[in-house]
């Protein structure tokens, strides 16, 4: 399976699925759909040093959307959009990993945040798939 | 209380209790056949049903009109609470905590702002930023933030930014004094520091608009409305500080749940018993994130006014009319007893008896705004004692979308949506084509329908109709 990610219809909220070969691969998509759209275009080239995050959730589903909080929250408070990712480490209660990315002239301010309705992350032929609401 | 029917004439869809068997009270949607068509075709009333199964939630859950599908609740939803054995839910409220809107009324009429409304809608544009980076937010210091959160509208009116008046036509006076700034976290403070007086995204805007049609004389002159007259109706919430608050506190309720012994259909529903010390921490927080939306609406209204002020002198003077959340938990008293009420997407609609209707509208009701979207008509409307036993007092916040952002720019492209308002002599300032696409009219109901259901059903009366003539997008 190849890693990817599109956007599924839904009255008010963007709704992404993710599909990838393995949890990490997963939350590098997730992370890559982010960027797109908080930067309203193809992402450019990750310029600067590498950044360290570590999240810590009580299960996957949570992991996934806490993984997209922090990135939110580092675009809106930094104008600084995480495009490369490097995930470490993953397992069903952590993830870590170093992140470059790109300095923007206003903060972001498109997502608000990524939500627990219809959250899932399933495995499925070759890989795992998973859902999730952003708030927009 | 008993659901209300005898005057209804096929406006209130009910949902038995025992459509589900985790449900704890009836649901109801108040739409007519073409809007019942449209609801019924996303997850609204799966959502609506599943609010139902909150612990303590009392006599029904509630849909507005313009009710459609979100997270958690759906939105357009209303549910109370008991505040002695029932929860808060953080999702009930949502991401943009009071988002809200306000009207401002000027004495100005279309003739004397014709002239110079590109000039004036791209100035509102230049200096009301949609974000950080440009324009004139106020920045604060950590000491600043704390007195925004703890005291509201009242710290803008120490600055001379706000005016006694304006509090007094403010929800709550545009300050909660449940208010906590200790229990907004580090992050969301961070998140807000700069954004205080910014539209933000989506479908938050400030429309210039004109009085096109007065529907209730009476109410009107209470109001001090006339036809002709130019108005600015501003929509925006808490900013990245009330998104913040709400994903700590739906990621803390998550965790505390089990604790509390709740099981909820919906992860995004999480909650706490409104009197644990999570729930009352929860609202603490909330309460902080209104007061910053209040003083986010106020600080954006200090900057229009400065705006007409330098484009039209005196004349170009704003009064507020009134401010109104719309993503809110309040402690109110229903049926003889305290209850939280959620709305989410929903607006108090609170009649002449109501002692919290302000004493100058007191002959007429609370003022209710529902907005269309960009290039439709949005409506001043009063609100009616009978809404009280019909919704627990409230009416719905907009015309509510239809139509998925995806599709909506699917549709019609941004180029054209602008080409199509400028047509009709609408000015248009927002950056981003795609934003402008994904709020086309045709992607959301049609409002004139929806402000019917809300005057046939009693929710509210009609007021006044006001017609766009300058959008500004975030």
């Amino acid at each position: 399976m190849r890693a990817s990610f599109e956007l599924l219809d839904h009255t008010a909220e963007v709704k992404l699925r993710i599909r990838a070969p393995s949890f990490a691969e997963l939350a590098t998509e997730a992370g890559r759909a982010v960027a797109r759209l908080e930067l309203g275009r193809a992402a450019p080239a990750a310029e600067g040093a590498y950044r360290d995050v570590v999240v810590r959730s009580p299960d996957r589903e949570a992991l996934l959307v806490d993984w997209l909080n922090e990135l939110i929250w580092l675009a809106e408070t930094e104008r600084w959009v995480a495009t490369e990712f490097e995930v470490h480490a993953a397992t069903d209660t952590m993830l870590q990993a170093r992140v470059r990315g790109v300095t923007v002239d206003e903060a972001p301010a498109r997502i608000k945040a990524a939500t627990f309705h219809g959250l899932k992350v399933a495995p499925a032929a070759d890989g795992l798939e998973a859902e999730v609401i952003l708030d927009v | 209380m008993a659901l209300e029917t005898a005057t209804l004439a096929g406006l209130a869809h009910d949902i038995p209790v025992t459509t589900r068997s985790d449900m704890r009270v009836p649901a109801r949607v108040y739409a007519d056949d073409v809007l019942w068509e449209q609801i019924s075709r996303d997850r609204s009333l799966d959502q609506l049903i599943n609010v139902t199964t909150l612990p303590g939630v009392t006599r029904c859950a509630y849909g507005m009109p313009d009710v459609h599908e979100g997270y958690g609740f759906p939105v357009g939803g209303v549910a109370a609470t008991r505040a002695a054995d029932g929860v808060i839910s953080p999702g009930g409220v949502g991401y943009d905590i009071n988002c809200g809107v306000r009207l401002l009324v000027s004495d100005l009429d279309v003739p004397a702002v014709q002239p110079r409304l590109h000039q004036l809608v791209h100035e509102l544009s230049r200096s009301i930023p949609s974000g950080t980076g440009r324009g004139t937010r106020l920045s604060l210091s950590e000491p600043e933030l704390d007195r925004v959160l703890a005291d509201g509208c009242r710290y803008l009116l120490e600055r001379e930014h706000a005016t006694l008046d304006d509090l007094e036509v403010t929800e709550a006076n545009g300050s909660l004094t449940r208010a906590d700034p200790a229990a907004v976290s580090a992050r969301a403070k961070s998140r807000g520091r700069d954004q205080l007086g910014t539209l933000g995204s989506g479908n938050h805007f400030l429309e210039v608009q004109v009085l096109d049609e007065v529907l209730d004389p009476a109410a009107a002159r209470i109001y001090g409305l006339a036809a002709g007259r130019v108005t600015v109706l501003v929509h925006t919430g808490s900013r990245g500080l009330g998104h913040q608050v709400c994903t700590d506190y739906v990621r803390l309720m998550d965790q505390v749940m089990p604790r509390y012994g709740i099981v909820l259909p919906d992860r995004e529903l999480a909650s706490a018993p409104f009197a644990s010390p999570e729930g009352q921490r929860y609202f603490a927080a909330m309460c902080a994130a209104a007061n910053f939306a209040w003083c986010n609406r106020q600080q954006i209204t200090y900057v229009v006014r400065d705006v007409f002020r330098r484009f039209f002198g005196d004349a170009g003077r704003l009064r507020l009319l009134y401010d109104v959340a719309h993503n809110m938990a309040k402690l109110e008293e229903h049926d003889g007893e305290l209850v939280c009420v959620h709305r989410k997407g929903a607006t108090r609609s609170f009649g002449p008896a109501h002692p919290e209707t302000p004493a100058r509208y007191r002959a007429a009701g609370q003022p209710v705004f529902i907005p269309g979207s960009m290039g439709t008509a949005s409506y001043v409307l009063a609100g009616t004692d009978a809404a009280l036993g019909l919704s627990f007092g409230s009416s719905c916040h907009g015309a509510g979308r239809a139509m998925s952002r995806h599709t909506a720019k699917r549709t019609k492209p941004g180029h054209e949506v602008r080409r199509e308002l400028e047509a009709q002599g609408i000015v248009v300032a927002c950056p981003s084509s795609g934003e402008l696409a994904e709020e086309a009219p045709f992607a959301y109901k049609d409002v004139d329908r929806v402000v019917d259901v809300v005057h046939r059903a009693g929710l509210a009366r009609k007021v006044a109709r006001l017609r766009p003539i300058g959008v500004v997008k975030g």
